[in-house]
């Protein structure tokens, strides 16, 4: 390391920039920490603090009472399913934690059926050749464009006709159906050298192991990607959840700590305490996935 | 594109047919879903639009009457308008503050780089109901964060600001919030995007002479160009559909300074039943994103 | 670490495994439990087990008919009565609430059974023919004190009422002594003196060194009842004609009640909250007084109140006239016989009987809509609050186009926030917004 005054000018200024960049970058990221920090302190604050008119930084006394409440209010089964004209019902559990399961398994599920569709038909449209390709993909960007809220009418009809309302499906299926992972990995997929695929047909592979062996590999951090953000998107659908989901053992997290709340008041520590609950799981996941980040995506840009 | 399929021979037909049916295959498992839970009912939301349509009577056609409501409508209007504002605001600022800091934190150690873009996505992650409840706290005119430290910590403020509930504010307090939580995604895709740049092309032009400055302009720029049309695309669409903020924190007020076009939807379709209205008003609001979205593609494949 | 993890998940298959219960889902709830084992339940007359029904009841958040152990004993009651019928409670919100209701009518999936007030039940689902008239289940002169609200304009039944309750105000009585202004109310009958005592009061409050004594709140229309009630009690105006078939607010007198308002210190308009958020800063001493209020919010905030609040009803010079809130069931006509019988029977089964009458009543912490003993036996807030029951007026939030009525209220009220407080200005905001709403009401016929 040289020290600083014999640096040039330029560099000078380099390094000036970035100990001013870091420092400006540190003051944004408090900001961006400051709601999850009271979300999660205010889950341990009592009523009186949580309504205080002076900022409460830290809880005076630590209590549960808001987890409590969280897990008190509403009770569901850990599972239930038919079969064969029996119903098979788990054991009653706090609801709010059968609403974490419900969340973690739809986020999952959109998750990797998402995956699935959209790296398949992103190669498609990245690489093929065929008919109608133009069109659907200007459809694509259609859908992308028009609001949901719009939609949801005939897709609670779609849903009801289809025996799937009030079920987690409801919830999964236009999540899949929603066309950003397939945008998102067509875009990844086209930086993928279109020789190496025709090579790999020229040896006679076919077009399955096409795609299982060199393109898959090759868009494996655009599906890391188009994972983990296809899972926060679902695990914050909060409208489509509302709409969709009715049952107490059918609801998501957001949406079941909604239905704690009373006329004209809001419970915030059951909010917070749900909420910073709910903030755990997907924080864990955006780690386990981060790693696909830091390497690989090449997203459409033709290396070479 | 296959443009004149009549040219072709025999064989080269069928390696054409082949190729269709192959993509089509691929192509299948996504359409089910595709075809049969957006596209279905995004066409009965165009079909709707041309009716009079509400809860608990037949629908009534009545041609391009909504559309020609819609024209009409002051409110429409101030609508299209905040929300113009808010994507010519919030996109490029998005873009740019991302890109800066991904290129900040890109240089850092690995596990800072990590950390910081966790934290950049907390908002995101934190889920959207309970981080506007923290911010409508922030803002609020009695006790919120923003008062007290403008006016009894700094002493910049004279007396309280009601940011929410003044309309001067109002709309770029929500401007800031859709910010802080529309930048995650954005700044992992560059840090990424960053990371994967040739890095012997950039050693190659340093040793050519060329600054940081311009090693970053002509180099690396270009190639994360389809990361940033990609970015773009989304920040635009996010922006456009801004809804669940509005309705958590100012339900459309003060004075209509923060009605958004997504938000008049809601309420036109989910509070007054006028489906075939809020349809109108979605189909229009789809095909302004759609055109700019094209506008962007054209320009992004152009460089 | 992955043998730990395997461990614990096989512990919680055997736990849940062993903690399972397998019904046939033809004969939920064992046919075999006698009918009528539940004390005080003797009144209604079980038909014995019938064929099984499964039946849905929403409930919007009506004091503790949010609470699921509230509502689960009171449905061991019924199903110790009607073992055949289930009945899958769901619970809504009012924020999210209507959405899903409507969404759900718009699926063909509506509840069977729904409790709610008059301007949904009748005003809103009831005018577009989606409910079941309740008239033959409804006695004969019980309930003759609400009824007429519960009817529809051509006279169908669409609520069973149940509870109900006179929104009214509140203020920090600590703080209105410390600034000597008790004196310009009656705590014995809960009322102001006179309008003019109302404003010495809030000037009194403001002296002492309060900067917010209260607010207009407007930033959208969470608890608009406040607003209204505030506005036409002060003047003696009206909000809507006694048909309720327009809006009739924008007067001369509601002009001038909401200029005195405007000019009066202390009282702020605050185009950011809604009625939450200012009880919100009531409760944590931001506000002395709160124009959204009833029992239940004092229940609410008991841990968080750390002063003596004392409810009044608005300042009027003549009897105040409360806004009120009656609540009750209705039923969806989603057309299937068997079960519309067997939500009717739910119903029946709530209220006629006074025993189960009282327990419902009570889940709702609001007052009784009909002649019952006993009810609230040991409350102490209760008494206090009934007090205002009588003052309860005309219930015109079934007037048609209310939805937007409703809208065009707190818009106005930011509008005026807006004005130099003039009463000519006021009055052309209050008629721009009543002329809207009034194009409203005309649509809907």
């Amino acid at each position: 390391m040289k020290h600083y005054s014999q640096l040039s000018p330029e560099q000078r200024r380099a390094k000036l920039y970035s100990i001013f960049s870091c420092v400006v970058i540190c003051l944004i990221a408090f900001t961006f920490l400051f709601p999850l920090y009271w979300i999660i302190t205010g889950s341990f604050k009592t009523k009186t603090e949580i309504l205080s008119s002076t900022p409460v930084w830290v809880p005076s006394e630590w209590v549960m009472t808001n987890y409590e409440n969280l897990m008190s209010k509403r009770t569901a089964p850990l599972f239930d399913f038919s079969l064969f004209g029996y119903t098979i019902t788990g054991p009653t559990i706090p609801g709010a934690i059968r609403w974490l399961l419900n969340t973690v398994v739809m986020s999952v599920s959109s998750m990797l059926l998402t995956c699935l569709t959209a790296a398949m038909a992103g190669y498609a449209l990245a690489k093929k050749r065929f008919y109608g390709r133009t069109i659907l993909f200007s459809l694509i960007v259609c859908a992308m464009a028009l609001p949901k809220q719009v939609i949801l009418i005939p897709l609670v009809r779609e849903m009801s006709a289809l025996n799937l309302y009030d079920t987690i499906w409801s919830v999964i299926i236009p999540i899949v159906g929603w066309p950003f992972g397939v945008f998102l990995l067509k875009q990844f997929a086209e930086g993928i050298p279109t020789e190496m695929v025709e090579a790999c047909r020229i040896d006679g592979a076919s077009e399955w192991r096409t795609f299982t062996d060199v393109m898959f590999p090759m868009i494996k951090p655009g599906v890391g990607a188009c994972a983990i953000f296809t899972f926060i998107n679902s695990w914050n659908d909060y409208f489509m959840q509302l709409i969709m989901l009715m049952s107490t053992k059918e609801l998501t997290i957001s949406v079941g700590i909604a239905t704690m709340q009373g006329e004209n008041s809001t419970d915030f520590g059951i909010l917070m305490a749900g909420s910073a609950l709910a903030s755990i799981p997907i924080i864990i996941v955006f780690l386990i996935f981060q790693k696909y980040f830091t390497k690989g995506i090449t997203m459409g840009a033709v290396k070479g | 594109m296959v443009k004149t399929p009549v040219q072709y021979n025999k064989k080269q037909r069928r390696l054409v047919m082949q190729e269709n049916v192959a993509a089509y295959a691929f192509l299948l498992p996504f359409l089910i879903f595709f075809v049969g839970f957006v596209l279905y009912p995004m066409f009965m939301c165009v079909y709707t639009s041309f009716f009079d349509a509400t809860m608990g009577r037949e629908d009534i056609f009545v041609g391009l009457k909504n559309y020609q409501d819609l024209f009409q409508d002051e409110v429409f209007w101030i609508a299209l308008r905040n929300t113009l504002v808010i994507v010519v605001v919030s996109v490029p600022i998005t873009c740019i503050f991302s890109l800066w800091v991904a290129s900040a934190i890109s240089k850092m150690p690995v596990a800072a780089t990590s950390a910081f873009r966790c934290i950049f996505y907390l908002p995101v992650v934190t889920g959207s109901v309970a981080v506007t409840m923290v911010w409508k706290w922030m803002f609020n005119n009695y006790y919120g964060i923003f008062n007290y430290l403008g006016k009894d910590v700094l002493g910049i403020l004279d007396k309280n600001i009601n940011w929410l509930g003044d309309e001067k504010y109002a709309l770029w307090c929500i401007i800031l919030i859709l910010l802080t939580t529309s930048v995650g995604q954005p700044i992992v895709l560059y840090v990424s995007a960053l990371d994967n740049v040739d890095k012997s092309l950039v050693e190659a032009a340093e040793v050519d002479g060329a600054t940081p400055k311009q090693a970053f302009w002509k180099i690396k720029w270009p190639q994360m160009m389809p990361t940033t049309l990609y970015i773009l695309v989304i920040t635009t669409i996010n922006s456009f559909q801004c809804f669940a903020l509005i309705q958590l924190l100012t339900s459309g007020g003060p004075k209509n300074s923060t009605m958004t076009i997504m938000y008049y939807i809601y309420y036109s379709a989910f509070k007054l039943y006028k489906y075939g209205y809020g349809n109108a008003m979605g189909v229009i609001l789809a095909i302004i994103i759609a055109i700019l979205s094209a506008i962007q593609f054209k320009a992004g494949q152009e460089k | 670490m992955k043998k730990i993890v395997a461990l614990l998940l096989a512990l919680v298959m055997v736990l849940s495994l062993g903690a399972c219960s397998v019904e046939k889902a033809a004969e939920t709830k064992a046919p075999e439990t006698q009918p009528a084992a539940a004390e005080g339940t003797q009144a209604a007359a079980p038909e014995a087990a019938g064929d099984p029904v499964e039946i849905s009841l929403w409930t919007y958040p009506i004091g503790k008919w949010t609470d699921e152990a509230t509502v689960s004993a009171l449905l061991a009651d019924f199903n110790a009565a009607y073992p055949n019928i289930t009945v899958k409670v769901e619970y809504l919100d009012y924020t999210n609430g209507d959405d899903k209701v409507n969404t759900a009518i718009e699926g063909g999936q509506a509840p069977d059974i729904v409790m709610e007030g008059p301007e949904r039940l009748i005003a809103n689902w009831g005018a577009k023919g989606l409910m079941v008239d309740l008239k033959d289940i409804v006695p004969a002169g019980t309930y003759d004190s609400v009824l007429s609200s519960c009817t529809s304009a051509d006279g169908a039944v669409y609520e069973m009422p149940v509870c109900m309750i006179a929104h009214c105000m509140a203020i920090n009585r600590d703080v209105f002594e410390a600034a000597d202004a008790l004196q310009y109310l009656n705590e014995e009958t809960h009322t102001w003196n006179s309008v003019e005592d109302f404003f010495k009061a809030v000037q009194a409050v403001y002296d002492a060194g309060n900067e917010y004594v209260g607010t207009i709140y407007c930033g959208g229309q969470g608890g608009d009842q406040g607003t209204r009630a505030l506005i036409t009690n002060l003047s003696g105006g009206t909000y809507a004609n006694a048909e309720h078939t327009e809006y009739t607010y924008a007067s001369q007198e509601n002009a001038e009640a909401l200029a005195k308002l405007y000019a009066q210190e202390g009282i702020t308009f605050d185009t950011a909250i809604q009625a939450a958020d200012e009880i919100q800063a009531f409760v944590n001493g931001t506000f002395q007084m709160a124009f959204c209020w009833n029992i239940g919010q004092e229940v609410t905030n008991a841990d968080a109140l750390s002063f003596d609040v004392l409810p009044m009803a608005f300042p009027s010079d003549t009897t105040p006239s409360l806004q009120g809130g009656i609540w009750g069931f209705g039923v969806f006509n989603n057309g299937d016989e068997a079960k519309i019988e067997a939500a009717k029977t739910f119903i029946k089964f709530m209220t006629e009987d006074d025993a189960q009458y009282i327990k419902a009543v009570e889940a709702t912490t609001y007052a009784p809509v009909r002649d019952v003993e006993g009810v609230y036996a040991t409350d102490e807030l209760f008494p206090e609050y009934n007090l205002l029951s009588p003052m309860m007026g005309d219930y015109y939030q079934v007037t048609k186009g209310w939805t937007q009525a409703r809208t065009e209220w707190w818009n106005m009220l930011q509008r005026v926030s807006a004005t130099d407080g003039s009463v000519e200005a006021i009055l052309a905001e209050m008629e721009t917004a009543q002329t809207a709403a009034n194009t409203a009401a005309a649509a809907e016929g």
